[in-house]
């Protein structure tokens, strides 16, 4: 292809397993059970990374609403959570619904009492939910901005709902779960090498899926249509089709991650759903590069990493520098520190490895020519 | 919770009281969306910090009120030139190199709220801060079965003045020929002699200026502190893109509808559950008329 090592398919995916390999050895040298389960939590918040990179840096669609899918599926997994800890016979309602004066458990609670069921509805309510959403608005080729609006107006619908449907969501405190999740009769505690493992599990499966999947012909038509939906659509392809498929692959990864989050922190409260969060997923991947699924994943580890660092006390003054790192990043590094990389790289190939150099123009120098 | 406690059934008197609040609630988000449509409809920008353009008017308030004793009809003009010139400021500095990357502006701003949100909560402290009132501010209207406080009384005569002197600025100055121009095609309008440049960082400033006034009368009714324009900018958002961009009668429409609905879904449900149900609501009605109630022909972004 061209001269910059960086565009090398091969080493894109050597420096991904090696990536993985590396996060899959992080218990061997953190022994803490506290630091462990946070690492796992920094992996829930890379796959949103990622679901947010998929979504907007290739298929050009800017969700702030990727907390709706997060949400229900956490909800989803709580609910499933909290059924584990009651008794159909001796104690069948869970406390929060008896101190809301509510006598029977909700027809909706009903199917929960299988975990089974339970984890399945998680995954498949916010996919259902996408794939309609996503038909609504794509079907009416809306785009851009008012994507970003409807997705947000969404979101903070669904967040009033489950706040004030306390009897049957528990509304602000959440839903605490008493026992971590058991599966096959294992129980996953999410404090030991086992609950780390999952999540490093199910973000390699998650990115390396969607890599193969950005590398494929649908992945390409994707993201034509980020570039020039116009021209997709003249030559004879379904842009909206494309744009719903994509929306609501990212939602499933947005859904997945909340289900591993409730697994892992045994607890989901409306503060899933909040705006804010939204828009952090959204900083994580702009700040990492949009355009690179790692470049994702990396935004999602230093931005959280630093907050953990950051801690209470020094909360406020690392809000306020997020906020200015972001305004730069956005200003001067659209493509955030993968795009930095990315030049390095290129130079370091054609300079130091005189690799070959590029033979055709790149898409921005094209653009800026005409 | 049983359906009895949920619904509350319908009675005359509280209704009629319910729709004067929802025209209350309507002035209120159009005053908080005025400036928002301002700066959409003229420059295609999603300011995500147009809430916290608020939170600075009530803080000016706050400031000039409390340590200078400034009376509060002052603040009015006072907040609106404070936050016009960090408007100005911001669209100078940052705004102004993104006008080609309309997502991005988005996304520049949301972090600019973040910061502006962190400052004030670094210099002032998070707790609610209370603005001592004059007497003549809070009173409770009281005809028969009809109560309102004087203040959402004050607050629609205030945005009524300000879309009347918006309009007159739009459609009855020199300036206001430039500004749409712009808003229409900013290349041939520089072809003609339009300072583009100026046009833009004006009206930021102005729509800024207008978000800082509404900071003012919004400091009067509720609590200030750092993250109170998260209150208003979602409400603020749907009313301008329901009402049509680029229309000021569009939004006004907009806004007294979106405020009416959801006093009267309050009315029969509650607060947040109405608000559910508007929200959802405006996502459908956007999926069938994505440009708004009245969409003037201006060209899309």
């Amino acid at each position: 292809m061209n001269g910059n090592l960086y565009h090398n398919k091969k080493a894109q995916w050597a420096t991904y397993i090696l990536f993985f390999a590396l996060l899959a050895l992080v218990p061997v040298f953190v022994p803490q059970a506290f630091l462990l389960n946070q690492f796992a939590r920094y992996c829930v918040y890379a796959m949103l990374a990622v679901s947010v990179s998929l979504v907007w840096g290739f298929g050009g669609i800017l969700s702030l609403g990727q907390g709706i899918a997060f949400g229900l599926a956490a909800y989803g997994m709580g609910m499933t959570m909290m059924m584990q800890g009651q008794d159909p016979v001796s104690n069948p309602i869970p406390g929060f619904m008896l101190s809301n004066e509510l006598d029977h458990l909700p027809l909706m609670w009903e199917p929960f009492w299988s975990p089974t069921v339970g984890v399945a509805l998680a995954l498949l309510v916010p996919t259902v939910f996408f794939m309609i959403f996503g038909t609504l608005m794509f079907q009416a080729r809306v785009a851009g901005v008012f994507v970003a609006i409807m997705t947000l107006a969404e979101l903070a619908a669904l967040y009033f709902l489950v706040y004030d449907m306390q009897p049957f969501t528990g509304g602000f405190p959440g839903l605490p779960a008493a026992q971590p999740f058991k599966a096959f009769g294992i129980s996953i505690d999410p404090y030991t090498p086992l609950g780390y493992w999952l999540a490093v599990g199910l973000l390699a499966v998650i990115t390396l899926g969607t890599k193969a999947l950005l590398q494929s012909k649908f992945g390409l038509i994707v993201q034509a249509t980020r570039d020039d939906p116009e021209r997709v659509r003249l030559l004879g392809y379904s842009v909206s089709l494309y744009q719903i498929v994509v929306y609501t692959i990212s939602g499933i990864i947005a859904a997945l991650a909340g289900i591993w989050w409730v697994m892992l922190t045994q607890f989901v409260s409306p503060t899933a759903l909040e705006t804010q969060f939204s828009i952090s997923m959204v900083i994580w991947a702009a700040v990492g590069g949009r355009r690179s699924l790692f470049g994702a994943i990396i935004g999602a580890y230093l931005v959280n990493g630093l907050q953990s660092y950051a801690g209470d006390t020094f909360l406020d003054t690392w809000m306020l520098i997020l906020g200015g790192i972001f305004i730069i990043v956005v200003r001067f590094l659209p493509m955030g520190l993968a795009g930095l990389f990315e030049t390095a790289i290129g130079y370091v190939s054609t300079n130091l490895l005189f690799l070959k150099p590029k033979k055709y123009l790149s898409a921005e120098r094209l653009r800026a020519a005409e | 919770m049983s359906v009895a406690q949920f619904w509350h059934p319908f009675a005359l008197e509280p209704f009629l009281n319910a729709l004067f609040i929802g025209l209350s609630i309507g002035s209120v988000w159009l005053l908080a969306a005025l400036g928002l449509a301002v700066i959409y409809g003229t420059m295609g920008v999603i300011n995500m910090a147009h809430g916290e353009f608020i939170m600075l008017g009530a803080y000016s308030t706050y400031v000039l009120t409390t340590f200078l004793g400034v009376p509060v009809l002052l603040c009015l003009p006072a907040a609106f030139v404070i936050v016009g010139a960090i408007g100005l400021v911001m669209e100078r500095t940052l705004i102004r190199f993104l006008y080609h990357r309309p997502l991005d502006t988005l996304l520049a701003t949301s972090g600019v709220s973040l910061v502006l949100i962190q400052g004030v909560r670094l210099i002032f402290g998070g707790s609610p801060q209370n603005i001592p009132l004059p007497a003549w501010v809070s009173p409770v209207m009281d005809i028969g079965f009809f109560h309102l406080a004087w203040l959402r009384l004050y607050i629609m005569i205030v945005t009524f003045g300000l879309i009347g002197l918006t309009w007159i600025i739009m459609y009855r100055t020199k300036w206001g020929v430039q500004v749409r121009a712009v808003a229409q095609n900013k290349e041939v309008a520089s072809a003609c002699g339009v300072n583009a440049d100026l046009v833009y960082g004006l009206t930021f400033a102005y729509g800024a200026g207008l978000a800082g006034v509404a900071g003012v009368l919004f400091s009067a009714f509720k609590d200030v502190f750092p993250d109170m324009g998260a209150d208003y900018i979602v409400e603020a958002f749907l009313v301008v893109v329901v009402g049509g961009v680029g229309t000021l009668l569009g939004s006004a429409a907009s806004a007294g509808l979106l405020g009416e609905l959801s006093s009267i879904f309050s009315y029969f449900t509650n607060d947040t559950f109405a608000k559910f149900v508007l929200f959802t609501l405006v996502v459908v009605f956007l999926r069938f008329r994505p440009q708004g109630l009245f969409a003037e022909s201006a060209a899309r972004r």
